[in-house]
């Protein structure tokens, strides 16, 4: 199951970076890049995955006494919780540039942004 | 053509080097000790039912912080990205059609409900999945519709920074308080741990939990309204 | 010491707090933002002072549970050092960017805030997740300051920059939940040691350091950083060199140290990699802040291949890639906040902060620090390096090192010479705030340089006397010249004093010629007025050197003292007018030869530190040879041996009237004193069957000939005197080589012989340039009448350099007679007896050209050369004519030195005259002899003159026809032709062009690499997903 998880993630990744690294709009970089971070985050989770067991919430259902037999890892969430704010503000960031770039040039064609070389 | 197969090939290799860690990953079956001291400690160091809470807001609490710092700067920086290159005068969102009646009136009916639930997730972070993060991205929810209901409002700029800031500086101060009357940076046991489940329990979590709700409702509103007021096409 | 994670939380707080401030307060939010930064910097500064005092590294834990369940950080040495650094460059950074910082208000204020305590914190953290939030705050705030720039080229680079980062981003956290999972902990101290794998651990620990590694832009994978560099302010780019560029690198040694041994090599191989090859492509480089970028990806190559050697540096780790980051971060820092006030881009246009002379120091600084010279850190972090290298067999390591910084010494020097010698249109828009920042970092060079002098075990330069004094003339810049001469005369004499009584004769001979002979030829200088500013300290330095390398005892005091000694005189001989491109190579010919030697020494000392000179003897008979190798390649790189010749020409010809007879009357003994030590300690080595020492004399006798075939052809005045420069080198170590006593009494006449006459040469050679303004002979003539004095040192001169009775190179030749008579190499031996003849050729032209014939029209008026020109050329013909009758008061007592050395005493000596086996010298007969027909001739021939014919000086020509260029009629133009259609093959620049090829292909390779850099995002996205998978690939392949 957790095989299942990662290898969804990790073609994600290798999708989203197959379109970043293909598609010259920087807009479809940004959403390409944006579907190869939603890949890490899956990855994430499922390294976080234990079968048959539940949520790391110690309520009624799972007492505390019992929580290190029912929880599953709650560290892979946090981290989770963590890169997907990142992720946010990295694409966020992006796009503001994608618009600053756009006044520029008029294009969002990556190849028109080629003042700087060698 | 042939950039693409390169890239085609080169993704091949990555992807190889991903399944070959896909192949060799056993799922745990025992929580690793990291995980297990959370599990066992959750209650009686930080008092908080959501173990992923206590982890984010305690233990990992300076992720936290750097996490608030980066949706920080990332308004900072898209409103100096975006504030060179405003909008030349009534070219922005003050020439907009209103956005009609449906939106407004629904706007008003659910702005409140909004602000509701985004305050609920975000005080109730500690018991239930949830919490700053969660909440603020509710709240800020509640200032896009806002904004798509009246392109031409504008935000007082000086609330957003004022909560901005505070929030912020609080969190920090909440550290350093940590530092000096308990265990160290973030440490939770500032205040009482209070009764396991309660609203007002696990030490300082609630507090930190509606500062970072603040926090990342007031960067998203500013966020937000940097990108509207670029609006010009 | 208050908690380190209060630099952190003043930090963020500070940025926080900024947006309570009114929006118009801008100049209240900088003074905070300072405010903020320097308490963060008081606090780092305090923490390295307790932890070098020998504190233990400090712990601090968060939210009151101990790692790895809660984050916690780390204070050690390191920490204390990289943090210092970091907010001290933020502070200078905040104060270099003020304007554009209140031009984008309190934001961009509160970014620098976060990006300095994100550095910071990558820097303390052990936990490698937290390090993922540090570097993301990194990467965020980089993006927007390079928005601070008012080139709009810089938005297009902030967005490659992010897209890099989002790679990185990808990478890391997928080996970060991978190490998680393989090892249930966060903490980076719960890693084990792991090596490459397939997968789980070795795999994922792969993508973590391969993503660090990317944070320090590895060549080629490095386009978007080169564009930050270009784009963004440079106030920013020192940030992003300096601060940024540390905190990575410590952030790449805390994980392979963690990650284990089997990294290392990936890391050394990479950083060698990115150090040669982007040093290779910043030769093409004209944009300065561009050449700037290149060479900060260049050190922070060779720093990871130095984290990648720390298995073998042991406990010197720390001390040699401290020096290195630090005199990288100071130096770039510095050159980034200097390139603010120069208002064009081009390299040339840095011409514009010669209106400010400390700017000039400061770039002067700045470069000798990069390259690695004393007295800065790096310089004693090289050596250690290259110690513990050549001690552990990791030479080809050593060796791309070496190559590296070489290269980068081209182009950086290729950039202060024309920063000196071109003009700009660009005025310098010096700010007194901009000067401040740079002269703060200049300041904090030198005390980087005596704080590394201090640690190091090997003695600390600015504790010597000649080094303080030379610092000692950079303060007296603003007197005028005349005193400043006279202050440096006094010093030299005082050296000179103070040493002579102390040092064996063979020391006190190189004193004699290098301190006094100095101070003899600063007489000179006092014909300059003005306060002739630049002149003094370099001149000073190189003095410096040379009363170091003969107080010399270890290798390592030699070595600092020849690096000291070339970098002073490189200043010396760029202040000629013509002299940029000869300047250059003269400095990269003698940084070449350094490295050699720095080789040569590191491969004898086999790890002893500190290795004495005179321990050379005892080097393992296995490595002896390659020592003496190297060591004698050095040292003919300074006496410019044919092969290695071809800097000293333009060098010692174009350089300043007063400065030729220094760099070649003095400097060029420097080689010759090398030798003497060498060979003093190692004698006799062979390899491979080869007798080295032949091998010398082999070299000695070709250069001896073909510097003496070029300088006739030569119709330039000084650079005749400079390729006969060459031959006379050549006679000297031909006669050391012989390893005999005869042959060695010969080099010490040569030393002091070829000091005098090439010193007086040379003077007299600049005195009739400095009336006729042509160095070019045929311009020349009948200057006899008008320049007396000259023409009297400059014919007594020749006499004495040609050989003939009764001067003192009469003597020479008689010993050197004497000397080969003994040994069995005979064909030198015949080149060296045929480059006598030739020797003639030259030398008659300079009387011949310059003195006799008719004077030029536009010569009427020209008087004698200044009295100070002529006082020290006066003083040598006295001493060439008492050294000629007295030989015995020098020369006896090296007769009598060497005979302990080589156990016989050939030469008997009976009051004036000398004795050999093959004959006897009686320098008072001769003397005498030769002054009576001198003068009986000369009574012919006055009585004789009223026969002569006066004959106008183009008549023959103008008889016929007029000729298109009237110069090429006269008869000293193309003096020698018939001998240049016999010997003319021996000018092909058959050396010129290989060593032509050699940069032609090192410039080619260059210009062809540098279109990896497209300019284009996408494409530099590729590269970086190429260079990862190419690193897997290798790595697994080393792997399996």
């Amino acid at each position: 199951m957790a095989q299942v998880s990662l290898l969804i993630g990790f073609t994600l990744i290798l999708l989203g970076l197959y379109g970043a690294l293909t598609n010259r709009d920087i807009l479809r970089m940004i959403v390409s890049f944006t579907i190869a971070d939603a890949g890490v985050n899956v990855v994430l989770v499922s390294v976080g995955y234990m079968a048959h067991r539940t949520a790391p919430i110690l309520d009624s259902a799972v007492p505390a006494g019992q929580a290190a037999a029912r929880i599953i890892d709650p560290v892979p969430q946090v981290l989770v919780l963590t890169a997907i704010v990142i992720g946010l503000g990295v694409t966020a960031l992006m796009l503001a540039y994608a618009y600053r770039l756009f006044r520029l040039r008029g294009s969002l064609d990556i190849s028109q942004f080629m003042d700087l070389k060698w | 053509m042939i950039r693409n197969a390169l890239i085609g090939l080169m993704l091949f290799i990555l992807g190889s080097a991903f399944l070959t860690l896909t192949m060799g990953f056993e799922p745990a079956t025992e929580l690793n000790r990291t995980a297990a001291y959370y599990a066992t400690h959750a209650q009686e160091e930080v008092g908080a039912q959501n173990v992923v809470t206590a982890v984010l807001i305690t233990w990992r609490g300076l992720d936290t912080l750097g996490e608030v710092t980066v949706l920080f700067l990332t308004a900072a920086i898209v409103s100096l990205v975006l504030s060179r290159s405003k909008a030349p005068k009534g070219a922005s969102g003050s020439g907009f059609l209103p956005s009609g009646e449906l939106l407004t009136t629904g706007t008003k009916m659910l702005l409140p409900l909004i602000a509701l639930l985004g305050a609920y997730v975000m005080a109730n972070g500690h018991l239930t999945p949830g919490g700053g993060f969660q909440g603020g991205a509710i709240l800020a929810s509640g200032a896009l519709l806002m904004l798509l209901a009246d392109p031409s409002r504008r935000f007082g700029h000086k609330i957003i920074h004022r909560v901005e800031s505070a929030s912020g500086l609080a969190f920090v101060g909440l550290g350093l308080l940590g530092m000096l009357f308990a265990g160290g940076f973030l440490d939770n046991k500032l205040l009482p741990l209070g009764q396991f489940g309660a609203l007002f329990s696990a030490g300082i979590i609630p507090i930190v939990s509606v500062l970072i709700g603040l926090k990342v409702g007031a960067e998203f509103a500013s966020i937000l309204e940097s990108l509207e007021e670029t609006e010009d096409a | 010491m208050v908690s380190s994670i209060l630099i952190l939380a003043i930090g963020l707080g500070t940025a926080f707090g900024l947006g309570l401030l009114n929006r118009r307060r801008a100049v209240l939010a900088l003074g905070l933002t300072l405010g903020a930064l320097g308490l963060m910097a008081a606090m780092a500064v305090g923490w390295l002072i307790v932890l070098a005092q020998g504190a233990a590294p400090v712990e601090i834990y968060t939210a009151g549970a101990e790692p790895p369940f809660a984050i916690n950080l780390r204070m050690g040495l390191m920490e204390a050092g990289a943090i210092t650094l970091i907010t001290l460059t933020g502070l200078l950074a905040v104060l270099a960017l003020r304007t554009a910082l209140t031009r984008m208000g309190r934001g961009s204020m509160a970014v620098v805030l976060v990006l300095i305590m994100a550095l910071s914190g990558l820097v303390m953290t052990r936990d490698v997740f937290n390090l993922f939030v540090f570097l993301e705050l990194m990467a965020i705030s980089t993006g927007g300051l390079a928005l601070l720039s008012k080139d709009i080229r810089a938005i297009a680079a902030g967005f490659k920059y992010l897209i890099i980062s989002q790679l990185v981003t990808i990478l890391l956290l997928v080996g970060i939940i991978f190490t998680y999972h393989a090892t249930g902990s966060l903490n980076i101290d719960d890693i084990p040691e792991t090596a490459m794998g397939f997968s789980g651990l070795g795999l994922a620990l792969f993508l973590i350091l391969i993503a660090v590694v990317l944070e320090l832009k590895p060549f080629p994978a490095n386009g978007w950083a080169l564009d930050v560099y270009t784009a963004a302010h440079p106030g920013f780019s020192a940030v992003f060199s300096a601060a940024s560029g540390t905190a990575m690198l410590v952030v790449a040694d805390k994980l392979v140290k963690a990650a284990g041994p089997d990294w290392f090599a990936m890391f050394t191989l990479l950083g060698l990699i990115s150090f040669i090859g982007a040093n290779i492509v910043a030769l093409r480089q004209d944009n300065d802040r561009r050449l700037l970028g290149y060479s900060s990806v260049g050190q922070l190559g060779l720093l990871l291949a130095v984290i990648g050697q720390q298995d073998v540096l042991g406990e010197g780790y720390l001390y040699v890639a401290g020096g290195l980051v630090l005199s990288h971060a100071v130096a770039k820092a510095g050159l980034f906040w200097m390139s603010i006030m120069v208002k064009a881009r081009g390299l040339s246009d840095w011409a514009a902060i010669r209106v400010r002379p400390p700017l000039v120091i400061a770039f002067a600084t700045f470069l000798a620090m990069l390259t690695g010279l004393p007295p800065f850190p790096g310089f004693y972090a090289k050596w250690e390096l290259a110690q513990v290298l050549a001690t552990t067999d990791r030479l080809p390591i050593l060796a791309a090192i070496l190559i590296g910084t070489l290269i980068e010494a081209v182009y950086l020097f290729r950039w202060f010479g024309m920063a000196m010698k071109r003009e700009t249109d660009t005025p310098l828009g010096p700010k007194q705030i901009d000067c401040m920042v740079v002269l703060i970092t200049l300041a904090a060079a030198f005390g980087l340089g005596a704080l590394w002098g201090d640690l190091s075990e090997n003695g600390n330069l600015f504790a010597t006397v000649p080094m303080l004094a030379a610092l000692f003339f950079l303060a007296l810049e603003p007197m005028p010249a005349k005193l400043k001469n006279g202050l440096a005369i006094m010093a030299l004499v005082y050296w000179f004093a103070a040493h002579a009584g102390v040092y064996d004769p063979m020391r006190l001979i190189f004193l004699l010629v290098m301190i006094l002979g100095g101070a003899v030829i600063l007489l000179a200088s006092f014909n300059e007025d003005g306060r002739r500013v630049g002149f003094y300290p370099p001149a000073m330095l190189m003095y410096a050197g040379l009363a170091l390398l003969l107080e010399a005892q270890s290798t390592f005091e030699f070595f600092a003292a020849w690096e000291v000694m070339t970098l002073g005189s490189y200043f010396l001989i760029l202040r000629g007018k013509q002299s940029e491109p000869h300047a250059l190579s003269y400095m990269i010919f003698s940084l070449g030869g350094a490295f050699v030697l720095l080789s040569g020494f590191a491969l004898a000392a086999d790890g002893v530190t500190p290795f004495p000179l005179s321990a050379l003897s005892l080097v393992p008979e296995q490595v002896a040879p390659w020592v003496f190798a190297l060591l004698a390649v050095g040292f003919m790189t300074k006496t410019a041996s044919v092969g290695v010749h071809i800097w000293l020409p333009g060098a010692h010809a174009e350089a300043e009237t007063d400065v030729s007879p220094m760099v070649s009357g003095i400097l060029l003994k420097a080689g010759l004193y090398g030798l003497v030590v060498l060979l003093l300690a190692m004698g006799r080595q062979s390899l491979h069957g080869v007798d080295l020492v032949n091998v010398l004399a082999w070299i000695g006798a070709i250069s001896a000939f073909v510097g003496a075939v070029l300088a006739v052809f030569q119709e330039d005045a000084k650079r005749l005197l400079a390729y006969s420069s060459i031959s006379q080198m050549g006679y000297a170590l031909f006669g050391l080589a012989l390893m005999n006593h005869l042959g060695w009494l010969l080099a010490v006449m040569f030393v002091i012989n070829h000091y005098v006459y090439k010193s007086m040469l040379f003077l007299a050679v600049g005195g009739v340039y400095k009336r006729t303004h042509t160095k070019l002979m045929y311009k020349m003539g009948g200057l006899i009448t008008l320049m007396p004095f000259t023409f009297v040192s400059v014919l007594v001169g020749i006499i004495a350099m040609s050989g003939v009775p009764p001067l003192s190179g009469f003597g020479g030749r008689w010993i050197f007679y004497n000397a080969i008579l003994e040994t069995d190499l005979r064909l030198p031996l015949v080149l060296i007896f045929m480059s006598g003849p030739v020797g003639f050729l030259y030398l008659f032209r300079l009387i011949h050209t310059i003195f006799l014939g008719q004077l030029k029209d536009e010569n009427h008026q020209i008087k004698e050369a200044p009295i100070w020109l002529l006082v020290p050329q006066m003083i040598f013909v006295a001493f060439l004519i008492g050294f000629a009758i007295v030989p015995g008061l020098v020369l006896q007592r090296v007769d009598r030195f060497l005979g302990t050395v080589f156990g016989d005493q050939p030469l008997i000596w009976h009051g004036r005259a000398v004795e050999s086996a093959f004959g006897n010298w009686n320098p008072v007969a001769i003397m005498v002899v030769i002054v009576v027909i001198f003068v009986t001739l000369f009574g012919i021939l006055i009585a004789k003159n009223h026969d002569a014919v006066k004959v106008k000086q183009f008549n023959i020509v103008f008889s016929a026809e007029r000729p298109y260029r009237p110069e090429t009629t006269h008869f000293a133009w193309n003096f020698f032709a018939p001998y240049r259609r016999a010997m003319g093959f021996m000018e092909m620049p058959l050396v010129t062009r290989f060593w032509g090829g050699v940069s032609e292909a090192l410039s080619g390779t260059a210009e062809f690499t540098r279109k990896l850099y497209s300019g284009n995002g996408q494409t530099y996205a590729v590269q970086v997903i190429l260079f990862v998978v190419t690193v897997y690939l290798i790595a697994l392949g080393g792997v399996a």
